[in-house]
Formats: structure tokens, C-alpha cells, sequence
């Protein structure tokens, strides 16, 4: 045997481990310890004024990060500003991009993190946390006072549809703490340069793709190997703002035929019709988004359906004059229910309090901290990203082409922005949408292939008892 | 007793034979510059693929995407430099070290113990053994990650290097007692005849005189599971949560995630070039053993 | 029979049975009980639903079309690697091929390359845009064939066969070069004799007498080609244009870690354990070797 541990020592903790040999009732029941029945919440201490949801200064606090597209170096600046206020506490700060392999053991064993960045390829479904019971109702955090003034809520400061992209069934279980923004992002010096004007309605777009083909550009440009998903933007949202929300509503609820409605049947029609114009960029359909994304930068093709991460994701390889900026996706046509100027806006980033969390308070208190302006400004500086909160970006000195385009689209959009959430309550939709986009893209089916094929997962979603279903 | 390890069944023959004395036909030799010809395209094929990922670690982010066939601009030793502090590869190549040597002896002495016994004796139960052990080399294993990982739990050893090494030894024992066993019916039994009628005990016939005997076949097959097991990832991401005790694949899991999200692609490609030298030298320096072991019979 | 056979058997099996038995046995036994239940993967929440998992399993067409493609690899990948390492290796052991030692060392190379790397390395060569295959047919006039080889569902798989052979062929020409060697000479000198040519002695001799590595060959290569999970999720993670590339080991995954049914992933991964031992004991069977046993 190895240093250490000598074989007596070695086989009774074999011995002690043997109930865990046999299958496995038994072997995960043994794990239940920690978790299981009534959640205490862990540690508490006594409420305030200055300390609304009554955190225990000396509890430890356990924070884990998902290192992605943000980096970790945001979650130290909102760690330090815990420490400021709890010096007593120690705080845990991992960061790692396999939260599914490192926190499910965890959350079976009754032992998860008192905060977790639930996001990334890795991650772990946001219902299925939900529908097994393992996340803590976050309405203390947003009915507490926000950390700037008093008076204030913390639900208050959020923007428009953050706490409704985290709630499940009426409860709110999650910020998502990214404002994130869907639109067509172009390069505006290369419009100018070509005299081409940004289109607003699909017949202005069509009419200017059919230019940009002929300058030998290709229009579009998209990652068929992993991201065609991102064009869905352009159908299901140009259909959203012709038909208006009841459009989004009837296919979030299942409603029967949802993906047959007018708007969409013309705006699929309409990719059908880009494709066989061959206005996307030859061969796309082998590319994965960062090589699209790479010919786009490079010249290869005008326009782009992305979300906002685009630019911190291209920031290396983008040339420094290439001026990203953002189009929402045009209207059908005029006399549209929502305004050319909507946007779909969908915070991201699910930030959540397991319910098994040995300092469930602190872990909302962290929240609170992050949904501060200071908390706020940090993340907004640090990433060139939006945050979730009022604001958030106000106090950022210099703002990036894309973040500054941004900003601005937003403005203009105001209320009418709209969001998504079937295939964040349904699994089944998303590897879906990749194949049958993938498809429609790549002209292996028409449009109402495709839309067959989504109203068949939609009517399997449905009919199935064993899912849990949300209603919007 | 000892004796003195000569070489198993000696095969009288030279490699290379001789084409026949009168010279061969034209047939012959238009096959022979064929077949000269394919081996060394695929010589091409095998080393062009190799130099272009060394040639890639030192381009910059923008030259790899646009740019993948030609050569950097500027040889840019920076990504090496990044990938070995901010992936902290430097530490966690001695954490590999630590727990994959450590594995590979364990696994070699006692994968060599159970193949010889299964080999060599008639007991009740044996084939049945031996089989659930070829069984394991069909287990795909993230299917009992998460089982594995309560089990480690359990027994006290998760976030140890020792957890880790004997979870390795446990997941590469199939591989070993399959090939072993192979090795050690090809050995000749009138040996452990002599050796048991000269008093020798079982375990004395099988450290004395077979394990010596084995060595061609054991080194080969301790090649592989050392190469296997430094390339294994799944396992420690599960069972090795603590950051400091990373083992190499793990740090570039988080290179090719950090690639994937921020488009670091030079960095992961320097740190995937830092992680295979060492495999490669290993290959270089035993590569002469590792083709007697195969040769004298590990695959039989 | 010798006295103190038994002790000395109990005292070799018994730390390596134990550690297989705790850290292999067992949690494979676990996960085959889950796959009895609708377990979740993150409460302690399972029912025992009995045989549900495997009946749906049955319909499941997106898993049987995950099994036709392991099939096809199953089926081609050996082929392919055998032959073409048996070809080198009688080129360069028999033939004396010059530096025939460098290509032992040159041909194994890809196999210790991580898997990572040789899949972001094809995925660049098949780039329909900037990558070298397109380049290439494009110079030597062969404009009509280029493509987006990941692309298009009828070339991606046949796209990923070819990388896999790639990796995978260097190794099994050390191995078959390391069988010849041991093939005795007179065999050969009988044949040159009888004046058989090159490839009658390959067929007719050389084959034969190393039949038995080139069993054990297949079944190596089947397991890995019943596998395949790191080369595709790393080059084509979603399956591939029209899921014309998903293996059932990416279909596991998904099932398990996308969609939460650790129970139903259980249960396929139950079913390709079960097959790729029916495969690797059929082909053990037909390689029964004569055992020489001291008891």
C-alpha cells in the first residue's frame, strides 16, 4: 500500500464502506445526511437594519463560479465586498467550467455550495434543480432592502424580466445575472464604407443581402456544426413582433399548433427562401461559431445572429476597426404588433442558494451584494457585459463598440423587449432546434419540415406526464 | 533458488528476409516501390499533422483562426509561458506524476499477481474472475461516475491522491489481467515444475522466476497504462475536487473550456503540447521495449 | 495438487479482487439498479419503475439510430486499421524497408496524441472555408468534390472513420511488425521457394500464423469503436448535421447530464456494456487458444 494508510487501516474503512457495496437504495440513502426533509438554512444570525436577511457574520461562505465567457475575476471584486461586510467570515471561491460533474455529487451528498453559478455548456438544467426541490426560494432576497437605499426593494432594481426568467411556477429560484441581448451584429465601417443602410423590414433586408451578394459577400454567416440554434432568432423573433407576445406565450405553453401560427409559418418561410437565395455563407453549415464567427470578422459575410457575448468572445481575433454593432431583427412588416426597435433580452447567468446550503443566508446576502450598484459597476467593468441591475452599466468610463451599441438599442427598445423560456423548461428542445435549424440551413428540409419537427417535440413535451410543466 | 531470467520462447528466426537469391521479378518490384511508396505517405500523413500542432502553439489567438496552415509570424513563447502559469501546468504535471506512477507500479504488481494465478492454476471460480475482468474493459465509465464517487466518499478517500491512484489501479487491472494472462500461458510451465520440486513456494515460483520471466510483456503493458492514465480526465474530475491537487488533464480540461469560451485557442494548444512531450519521450526511450514485449507474446 | 496451493491463490486474488470488487463492481452494480429507477442525478428521490427504462429503450429511435452508427464504425474502423496495418507492416518487415525502426517510431505518434488535439486538428482540415482537404482538391482540380465534410449528414461520419483510422493504425503496425517478427524464417524462405509473391505471402502465410493478434486486434478496436466519445464530442458535440454522427455513448450523456434522466441513461449504458461483451466474447470464442495450466 501507499504512505499513509497501512492495509489494517485501509481494509476497515473498506469494511465501514461495505453497507456501500451493496446496490443502491441503501449506498444514497446513507448519503442523505445532510440533506433531506426540512431545510434549516444553515446558519443564522440576528436581523437588522443593516442586515435584512439576517446572515451570520462568522458562517462561512461557499461560492462557486462558472469560468466561462465572464472569467472569475468579477466574483472576487463581490467576494472582497462580502469580506468588507462580514470580515469574520471566510469565503470559498472556486471556479471551474464542469459544474455538472463537480456539483451533482454534491447536491446528492446534501452538500452544495452556499452560492452556485449555474451556467455554461456544463450545467445543470435550471428545472430539473427546480423540479427535484434543490434550490432555496430567493423572495426574502428580492423583498429585502437593496444595499444602496433602504428604501428601496431589491426587486425594484432589477431590469425588466430578471425575476421573471427565474421563476419557476411562481416561485423565483435564480438571477440571472446577465442582461443579455439577441440581435444581428455588423460591422459598421464596412456598411459605411458600402453605402449599405441596416434594414428594418425583411424586404429591406432581403432587398440588401441581394447587394451585399453581389459586392461578393455573403450576408449571412452562421456555425452549423454546434450554433445554428442562434438563427432561430431571426424566425421565431421577427414572428414574435409581427403576432406580439401572445406569439412566444402560446409556444412556452405548449398550446397545440403553436408552431404553426401565421407569423411564424412566414417568417420560417422567409429563411427558406434566404437559403435557397444562397444568402448564407457557403459551407457554413461545417463550421463551428467560432470559425463562422472568424470568416464574419473577417469580411466573409456582412451580418451575424448572436447573442451580446459576441464581442468579448471575438475580442482576440477581431480586427480594432471593426465596430461591432447591433441590428435588432427586423419586422415581417409594417404595422407589426411590436416596434422594429424590440429585442429579445434574456438574463442569463442562473445564480442560485441551493436549499441544502450550509449558510443559505449568506448565499443570498452574496446576492444582494452582487445586485448592488458598487456589486453592479464591478461586473459591467470587468466584463463589458450588462448586468441585470437598473443602471448597471452607468458607471462604466469607456464602453465598447458593441456594449455602446447596445446601450443604445436597448433605449430605443424600452418595454418591448420579450424573451423565450421552452427550451429552458423542456430539455428536449434545444438539441431539437440545433438539428432541425441545422436542416432547414443547410436546405435538407423546407419550413415546414422544420416546424413539423418542432410541433412534434412540442406535442411529445406535452403529452408526456412524467415532465413538469410551467405556465407564463 | 535463482535463476538467471533468460529470454522465453526463442524464435530462431531475423526479422528482415531476404528476397530470393536470383533477384525478383518485375511483378516484385513494381509491389515493392508500391509499397515502399504508401508506408512513407503515410510517414507524411502521421508527422505533417504533428509539426502543424507544435507549429500552432506558437501562434497568436487571430493567426490560428485566420491564418491555420502558415507559419507565426512571430514564434511567440508567451503561450507556453501562459498556459504553464495560468493553467498552472508546472504543478500539476508533478501532481500527475505523483499518482500515475504510483498507479502504474501498483497496477502492474498486482495485475501481474492475478494473471499468473489465473493463467497457472485450476481453481473453482477462475474463469468466472477472469471474465468479469474482461468485462471491465467494456464498462463505459462516466455511466458509474456518480456511484463512484459515494463510494470514494465513503471510504474517507476523495480529494487524496491516494483515492485517485487506486481508483486508477482498479479501472486499468481489466486491461492489465487480460493481456498478462495471455503473456503468462505462453511461459513455460516445466520451469515452475523444477522450481516447485526444488521446494520453491508458489509465491517464490511467481517472484523468483515468472515475474522476471514477464518483464518484456509486464514493461509493455505498464507503458500503456502509464500513457492511458495520464491521458485519463473523467475520473479525476469527479473524485479530485481540490484545486491544488489537479492532476494535468484536468488543467486542460479548463484550457479547452477556456478556449471554447474566450477563444484562447493558443494557450490550449501550447498546454496540449507541454502534456504530450513527456508522453512522446516516454514512447521514444521505451519504444524498443515495448515492440520485444508485444513481440514475445503479450497479445496472445 | 500441492498443499498451500489455496492459501497462496486466496493471498494473490484477494487486494486486487477487493479493489475491483469496491471501485468497479460496485458502482457498475449501482448503475445497474438506477437503471431500474427514474432517478434524477441530484436528490435522493429514485422510484423503482422495473423494466420502463429498457422498454422505452426498445422505441427509442433516436437510440437505435445512435447504435446503427456505432455499428457502422464497429464495422469499418477495424477493417480499415487492420488492413492497412498489416500492409505497412509486411512492407517494412519483410520488404527491408530502410529505417523501418523510424517508422515504428513515426507511425505510433497519433496514438499518443491526446484525442483533444487530433480533433481540433481534422476539424481545421475539414474547414469547407479555410481548410486544408478543400485547398488541396481545389489545386489538383478536383473543385467537385470539395464540400462541407462536418457539414453534410452524408460525409461527416465517414469524415470522423477516417480520423479515428488515423489514430488508431500506427499502434496495430507496431503490433502486427512485432507479430511477424516472431514468424518463423524457414516459413518464409518455403514460400519464396515455392515462389509465392508478396501479397500471396501475406495472405497465405503471414496472416495465418499472426491470426491470433489480429483477433485480439478486433476486439480492441471494436470496444474503442463502441466508445468514440471524446474524438465526436470534441469535433462535432450536437450530433453532427441531422444527427447523422451521434453515438449512443453522446446520447448517454445527453440523456444523463442534459436532460437529468440518470435512470434512462443508465440504462443504455447497460445495453452497450451488454453488447460489446456479446462482441468480445464471440470473438474470443472463434480465438479459443490451447491453455497450458499447472494444477
Amino acid at each position: 500500500m501507499t504512505a499513509g494508510l497501512d492495509r489494517r487501516q485501509f481494509l476497515q474503512r473498506l469494511a465501514a464502506a461495505g453497507l456501500l457495496a451493496v446496490p443502491a437504495t441503501g449506498a444514497l440513502a446513507a448519503c442523505a445526511t445532510g440533506g433531506g426533509g426540512t431545510s434549516s438554512g444553515g446558519a443564522v444570525g440576528e436581523v437588522s437594519a443593516t442586515n435584512p436577511l439576517g446572515v451570520a457574520a462568522d458562517a462561512p461562505l461557499d461560492v462557486v463560479i462558472f469560468n466561462g465567457g465572464y472569467g472569475e475575476d468579477y466574483a472576487k471584486a463581490h467576494e472582497a465586498m462580502y469580506r468588507e461586510l462580514y470580515p469574520q467570515a471566510q469565503v470559498k471561491h472556486t471556479a471551474t467550467t464542469q459544474i455538472s460533474q463537480e456539483m451533482q455529487p454534491r447536491f446528492v451528498g446534501g452538500n452544495p455550495p452556499d452560492v452556485l453559478d449555474d451556467s455554461g455548456a456544463q450545467k445543470i438544467e435550471y428545472a430539473n434543480l427546480v423540479n427535484e426541490g434543490m434550490l432555496t426560494d430567493l423572495t426574502p432576497l428580492l423583498d429585502a432592502p437593496s444595499l444602496d437605499d433602504p428604501n428601496v426593494k431589491v426587486r425594484d432594481t432589477l431590469l425588466p424580466g430578471t425575476i421573471e426568467q427565474g421563476t419557476f411556477g411562481g416561485t423565483c429560484y435564480g438571477v440571472n445575472y446577465v442582461y443579455e441581448t439577441f440581435a444581428i451584429w455588423y460591422s459598421e465601417p464596412l456598411f459605411e464604407k458600402n453605402g449599405w443602410t441596416p434594414p428594418t423590414t425583411w424586404d429591406e433586408m432581403m432587398a440588401l443581402s441581394e447587394q451585399i451578394k453581389a459586392a461578393g459577400i455573403a450576408p449571412f454567416a452562421y456555425g452549423g456544426t454546434n450554433a445554428a440554434d442562434y438563427v432561430l432568432d431571426l424566425n421565431l423573433g421577427a414572428a414574435i413582433k409581427q403576432g406580439g407576445p401572445d406569439v412566444i406565450k402560446n409556444i412556452d405553453n405548449l398550446e397545440p399548433k403553436a408552431w404553426q401560427q401565421e407569423p411564424l409559418v412566414q417568417a420560417t418561410q422567409g429563411i427558406e427562401e434566404m437559403v435557397r437565395k444562397g444568402y448564407f455563407l457557403p459551407g457554413s453549415e461545417g463550421l463551428k461559431h467560432t470559425e463562422a464567427q472568424t470568416q464574419w470578422v473577417q469580411g466573409k459575410a456582412a451580418f451575424y445572429v448572436s447573442g451580446s457575448w459576441i464581442e468579448n468572445e471575438m475580442k482576440t481575433i477581431s480586427p480594432p476597426d471593426f465596430q461591432m454593432t447591433a441590428l435588432p431583427i427586423p419586422v415581417l412588416e409594417p404595422g407589426s404588433a411590436m416596434p422594429t426597435t424590440a429585442l429579445r433580452t434574456q438574463p442569463a447567468e442562473f445564480f442560485c442558494v441551493p436549499r441544502d446550503a450550509k449558510n443559505v443566508r449568506g448565499g443570498m446576502e452574496y446576492l444582494r451584494i452582487m445586485l448592488s450598484k458598487k456589486g453592479a459597476a464591478a461586473f459591467a467593468q470587468e466584463t463589458a457585459s450588462v448586468p441585470v441591475v437598473k443602471g448597471g452599466t452607468d458607471a462604466v468610463a469607456q464602453k465598447t463598440p458593441a456594449l455602446a451599441s447596445l446601450s443604445a438599442a436597448l433605449d430605443a427598445a424600452g418595454d418591448n423587449v420579450f424573451n423565450w423560456q421552452f427550451w429552458i423548461w423542456y430539455a428536449a428542445f434545444k438539441p431539437a432546434v440545433k438539428t432541425e435549424m441545422g436542416n432547414l440551413l443547410a436546405g435538407r428540409t423546407t419550413a415546414d419540415g422544420f416546424l413539423s419537427a418542432m410541433q412534434a417535440v412540442a406535442d411529445e413535451v406535452a403529452g408526456d406526464p412524467s415532465i413538469t410543466k410551467y405556465n407564463r | 533458488m535463482t535463476l538467471t531470467p533468460t529470454k522465453p520462447p526463442q524464435h530462431p528466426a531475423p526479422v528482415e528476409m531476404d528476397p530470393p537469391e536470383d533477384g525478383p521479378s518485375v511483378g516484385e518490384r513494381v509491389a515493392s516501390v508500391f509499397s515502399t511508396g504508401f508506408v512513407a505517405v503515410w510517414a507524411v500523413l502521421v508527422v505533417l499533422p504533428l509539426l502543424w500542432a507544435v507549429l500552432t502553439a506558437f501562434k497568436s489567438d487571430q493567426e490560428i483562426l485566420t491564418d491555420p496552415w502558415g507559419l507565426p509570424q512571430q514564434w511567440r513563447l508567451d503561450n507556453f509561458a501562459r498556459a504553464w502559469t495560468e493553467g498552472n501546468i508546472g504543478t500539476y504535471f508533478v501532481n500527475s506524476l505523483i499518482v500515475v506512477v504510483t498507479a502504474t507500479v501498483l497496477v502492474m504488481l498486482l495485475g501481474a499477481m492475478t494473471a499468473y494465478v489465473i493463467a497457472r492454476y485450476r481453481f473453482p471460480g477462475r474463469d468466472v474472475i477472469y471474465y468479469t475482468f474482461v468485462a471491465g474493459m467494456a464498462f463505459p465509465i462516466f455511466l458509474a461516475l456518480v456511484p463512484l464517487f459515494f463510494v470514494v466518499k465513503n471510504v474517507g478517500l476523495t480529494a487524496t491522491y491516494l483515492g485517485l491512484v487506486l481508483v486508477y489501479v482498479a479501472y486499468a487491472l481489466p486491461f492489465t489481467v487480460f493481456f498478462l494472462t495471455g503473456f503468462f500461458r505462453t511461459l513455460p510451465g516445466s520451469l515452475i515444475e523444477a522450481a516447485l520440486l526444488d521446494g520453491c513456494s508458489h509465491a517464490g515460483v511467481f517472484f523468483r522466476i515468472m515475474l522476471p520471466l514477464a518483464e518484456p510483456g509486464i514493461v509493455s503493458v505498464g507503458i500503456f497504462n502509464f500513457l492511458g492514465l495520464w491521458n485519463q480526465f473523467i475520473l479525476p474530475l469527479v473524485l479530485m475536487p481540490d484545486q491544488d491537487k489537479y492532476v494535468l488533464s484536468q488543467g486542460l480540461v479548463v484550457l479547452a473550456a477556456t478556449q471554447g469560451y474566450r477563444s484562447d485557442w493558443s494557450g490550449l494548444f501550447a498546454g496540449l503540447v507541454i502534456a504530450t512531450l513527456p508522453v512522446v519521450a516516454v514512447y521514444i526511450v521505451f519504444q524498443r521495449r515495448i515492440q520485444e514485449g508485444l513481440a514475445v507474446g503479450a497479445f496472445r | 495438487m500441492r498443499h498451500g496451493k489455496y492459501p497462496f491463490i486466496i493471498g494473490f486474488l484477494a487486494i486486487p479482487l477487493l479493489l475491483y470488487a469496491v471501485f468497479v463492481i460496485s458502482p457498475y452494480a449501482q448503475a445497474f439498479y438506477l437503471s431500474l429507477t427514474d432517478w434524477r442525478g441530484l436528490s435522493n428521490r429514485q422510484d423503482f419503475v422495473g423494466l420502463a427504462n429498457y422498454a422505452e429503450l426498445f422505441t427509442d429511435t433516436q437510440f437505435w439510430r445512435a447504435m446503427g452508427h456505432n455499428l457502422a464504425l464497429l464495422i469499418v474502423v477495424p477493417l480499415f486499421v487492420i488492413a492497412m496495418a498489416l500492409l505497412f507492416a509486411s512492407a517494412t518487415a519483410i520488404s527491408r524497408v530502410r529505417g523501418s525502426r523510424f517508422y515504428q517510431v513515426v507511425f505510433f505518434f497519433p496514438h499518443v496524441l491526446p484525442v483533444v488535439i487530433a480533433g481540433i486538428l481534422f476539424a481545421f482540415l475539414y474547414n469547407p472555408q479555410a481548410g486544408l482537404l478543400n485547398a488541396f482538391l481545389r489545386v489538383v482540380g478536383l473543385e467537385w468534390l470539395t464540400r462541407a465534410w462536418l457539414g453534410d449528414d452524408a460525409v461527416a461520419l465517414p469524415a470522423v472513420m477516417v480520423v479515428m483510422i488515423w489514430s488508431a493504425v500506427g499502434f496495430y503496425y507496431v503490433l502486427f511488425s512485432a507479430a511477424m517478427k516472431s514468424v518463423p524464417r524457414d516459413v518464409y524462405e518455403a514460400a519464396t521457394l515455392d515462389g509465392a509473391g508478396r501479397l500471396r505471402t501475406l495472405v497465405s502465410i503471414t496472416i495465418p500464423m499472426i491470426w491470433e493478434s489480429v483477433q485480439v486486434s478486433y476486439v480492441y478496436l471494436g470496444i474503442a469503436a463502441l466508445d468514440g466519445f471524446t474524438l465526436l464530442h470534441t469535433m462535432l458535440p450536437d450530433g453532427g448535421p441531422n444527427r447523422s454522427t451521434e453515438v449512443v455513448a453522446q446520447y448517454l450523456y445527453r440523456t444523463a447530464f442534459d436532460e437529468g434522466r440518470f435512470g434512462y441513461a443508465s440504462a443504455i449504458g447497460v445495453t452497450l456494456c451488454l453488447f460489446t461483451l456479446v462482441l468480445a466474447i464471440v470473438v474470443m470464442r472463434f480465438s479459443r487458444r490451447e491453455q497450458v495450466e499447472y494444477a
